[in-house]
């Protein structure tokens, strides 16, 4: 199984890729796609209470499980100019 | 330049952030007065909108128009604008009776004329009457003149520009220099041909070495502008900008001011990072999301979306490394700018020019004429800027008729030539027609309110059709609410997004409540209590952002991370405290928040008694286009089908959903409906209003707005 872990805007940049595909096992959370991204990609700086981590679009806990193709993203705050 | 009017005077210095004087110029008498303000009228309508709405309540009245002479047109910064100290203080307001809505408007715009209009000696400036010649304002703070001149004329291209002629200006009054000690604001021909014209805030940018230019966007200030025969007014101060609001605390200040830029240097680099992307980073997440407006608001999101997502420009367009603050201070700096872009289309084809932007909303709007190409956009951008005409109202009337010819209500023989989503040559073809008020161009310049009668009335005798009933289609996707044309955000799937724009007393601009993302992304607003109760708070503290002279882009678009710890983290109260304190330490008032928030309400509900009058107040005026609230129709529905039913498997409210699509489409469009209308009754409950959307006399008694005209007008409205 895995999952697909989507860069968006400055993390593309930060990141140098698109998005990347991680394996998962049926025990997977979205804290265990956390600590790979923050391990692997150092310079995202996902700080805690910066950004809100989406799965397939909505807001997901950190200990959801993860389930086969789903597509992770990490949402900075938008509230509008 | 011939002089038709000058006096002289001696400028009120600035203490605790206000001059208590308004700069009066009636241009069709050549008078200028300065007013002194009674002492408790700061406190009663604080500065900026508040001053502006006060003025335009007292000044006109129900059957003036954009272009009465009795029409005012007047510009506010507020008491803390001019801060370096303090980020975002250079924002002021332009307000006035707008040719879009028939009703009050206004438009927030960075830069330096606030700040400078504030250090010349004026809380604001208000513009009556209309000149028989061409004309523009000087107000000199350091040679204690104000002046009414004749334009002057250089030549076509310059007169013409918006961005040309102020740029000019500003150079040949001050010996051929640029200089920041003046500013100026500026409106192009464009202002003359179309409803929909800007006003500029120009300002020397010295680390770009050339003039910046922001704009007061919406409703048509800049048509209001040269109807009053104003080309340009110029601005000019020498006195320091530090400190220079004479703080009552100038301790307090500094405190409150590094403490929010510290916010901004840690929270924005791990967020949007608009100190690097400017808001055009916002193009990805719409799409993302289906809020982008591809094609007149259908579709959400396009497979050629990538093509204008911030890094695009980034990589191909904007300076980099140059910190690109509209004014001192400010650390966030999101106005980005680009150099040598060589123009490859149009009258200008083959000149190399300045572009400031794009900003999201200009991004937006080619996107919804099903535009994606980055040198478009650049060049959209410079046009329309330069001809002084609104990104936003541009985009949204020509997306309109792109779809009016698609659905076949508009031919070749209407237009002059094929006005289809996507077809670049011939948006900018109908982009230079209203600029210049020929062809085609006349008609889009009115913009959409206009626009849809314009073709109803076409289409129902070529069709020998009921009017009425080619209107109520053209409603479905006529994109305007009050007469102004939405900004750039699909809100078909924000229920709270959707009173975001209905409610907003200006029309769909997203300034009073933007929404989407607190409600259809975190949501964080699942009821329609909480819906209700957040689009009667964030308008107030939004309204407040614009009676000072701030920016809100620092509160809203920066999440303060001790915010996560609080009970509404999407109000990011840590980061308003440290605006509550600025305010007590400009000023010397011992505010809380709440006590802003009452000061805001009284400037909203003055706000709803000038909409009121002009005919645009009550609850039919905040009704929206089938598309702001569902798939207005059946292609649209197709195009998120499994969606669409699973959302009318959780809120249809039937126990099986219909066999055929089109019956499921149906339903959803009254289920829709049905949303917004129970949304209409929560929120006029919570903010004090009658079911019909009329204040309720206790609440405008409670802030002191009950004057005569407000009980008769009540009255009238028998409330």
């Amino acid at each position: 199984m895995k999952v697909t872990i989507e860069f968006l805007g400055t993390q593309r940049t930060a990141a140098g890729a698109d998005r990347v595909e991680i394996p998962i096992t049926a025990r997977s959370r979205v804290d265990d796609a956390l600590d790979y991204v923050r391990s692997k990609y150092p310079q995202l700086k996902l700080v805690e209470g910066m950004v809100l981590v989406v799965v397939n679009q909505h807001i997901a806990s950190r200990d959801q499980v993860l389930k086969a193709d789903d597509i992770i993203s990490f949402l900075p705050f938008i509230s509008g100019g | 330049m011939e002089i038709l009017k000058q006096i002289k005077y001696k400028p009120a210095r600035v203490a605790g952030g206000y001059t208590d004087r308004i700069l009066r110029v009636d241009l069709g008498r050549r008078e200028i007065n300065i007013e002194k303000l009674p002492t408790d009228f700061k406190d009663k309508y604080t500065g900026g909108r508040g001053y502006a709405l006060k003025a335009i309540w007292d000044g006109t009245t129900r059957q003036t128009r954009y272009d009465s002479p009795e029409n005012i047109l007047v510009m506010a910064s507020g008491p803390l604008g001019n801060e370096p100290g303090f980020p975002g203080t250079g924002k002021f307001i332009v307000g006035t009776i707008s040719p879009m809505t028939d009703t009050f408007i206004d438009s927030n715009v960075g830069g330096h004329f606030g700040p400078l209009l504030k250090l010349a000696g004026f809380d604001a400036l208000a513009v009556t009457g209309i000149s028989e010649k061409e004309a523009v304002i000087l107000i000199d703070g350091d040679a204690r003149t104000i002046t009414i001149a004749e334009a002057p004329q250089y030549d076509k291209e310059t007169d013409d520009g918006a961005l040309a002629f102020g740029d000019r200006l500003l150079k040949e009054v001050n010996n051929g220099q640029y200089s920041d000690c003046l500013a100026a604001v500026s409106a192009g021909r464009g202002s003359l041909h179309s409803r929909y014209g800007v006003i500029h805030s120009l300002f020397y940018d010295r680390r770009r070495h050339r003039i910046r230019a922001k704009q007061a966007g919406r409703g048509g200030t800049g048509t209001v502008m040269r109807a009053k025969g104003l080309k340009s007014i110029v601005v000019r101060s020498s006195l320091s900008k530090a400190n220079g609001n004479h703080p009552v605390d100038k301790k307090g200040v500094r405190a409150a001011g590094r403490a929010l830029k510290q916010v901004i240097n840690k929270a924005d680099p791990t967020q949007l990072h608009l100190s690097a992307w400017g808001t055009t980073v916002l193009s990805e997440y719409m799409d993302k999301f289906h809020i982008f407006p591809v094609d007149n608001y259908q579709y959400g999101q396009s497979p050629d979306s990538a093509k204008l997502f911030a890094h695009v420009f980034l990589d191909n367009y904007f300076s980099k490394r140059i910190p690109d603050g509209c004014y001192y201070g400010c650390n966030l700096a999101c106005a980005k700018g680009a150099e040598n872009v060589e123009l490859t289309r149009g009258p200008a084809a083959g000149r190399k020019v300045s572009v400031d932007g794009p900003e999201y909303e200009t991004v937006g709007a080619v996107c919804c004429m099903g535009i994606f190409d980055p040198q478009f956009v650049m060049e959209y951008n410079w046009y329309c800027d330069q001809y002084g005409i609104d990104v936003i109202s541009t985009g949204v009337t020509i997306a309109f008729f792109m779809e009016c010819f698609e659905r076949g209500y508009l031919s070749i023989e209407d237009i002059g030539y094929e006005l289809k989503f996507g077809n670049i040559a011939a948006a900018e073809r109908c982009l230079h027609q209203i600029a210049d008020g020929r062809g085609f161009g006349k008609v889009a310049g009115q913009g959409v309110a206009r626009g849809k009668k314009w073709v109803a009335r076409k289409y129902a005798a070529r069709n020998k059709a009921s009017q009425d009933e080619v209107m109520a289609e053209l409603d479905k996707f006529g994109m305007e609410v009050k007469g102004l044309e939405f900004s750039m955000y699909i809100s078909k799937e924000s229920l709270a997004q959707q009173g975001g724009y209905g409610f907003s007393l200006k029309g769909p601009q997203h300034d009073e409540a933007w929404l989407i993302f607190i409600d259809q992304v975190y949501q964080e607003l699942p009821t329609l209590e909480e819906k209700a109760a957040a689009l009667r708070w964030f308008p107030l503290i939004r309204t407040w952002f614009n009676a000072t002279g701030l920016c809100k882009l620092h509160w809203i678009d920066v999440r303060n991370p001790e915010a996560a710890a609080t009970d509404e983290p999407s109000k990011n109260l840590p980061t308003l405290a440290h605006y509550v304190d600025y305010l007590n330490a400009t000023t010397g008032s011992h505010k809380s928040l709440q006590d802003i928030l009452d000061d805001s309400e009284r400037l909203y509900i003055l706000q709803k008694l000038i909409n009121l009058r002009q005919g645009k107040g009550t609850r039919a005026n905040d009704q929206l286009p089938l598309r702001a609230m569902a798939p207005a129709f059946f292609n649209e529905y197709q195009s998120r089908a499994d969606y669409y039913d699973r959302w009318l498997g959780q809120n249809g409210g039937v126990k099986k959903l219909p066999a055929s699509p089109k019956q499921r489409h149906k339903l959803l469009i009254e289920r829709r409906r049905r949303d917004y209308q129970q949304l209409c009754d929560a929120v006029y409950q919570r903010k004090g209003f009658t079911p019909e959307g009329i204040p309720k006399r206790e609440i405008v008694a409670k802030f002191g707005l009950l004057d005569e005209p407000a009980q008769q007008l009540l009255s009238e409205m028998g409330v």
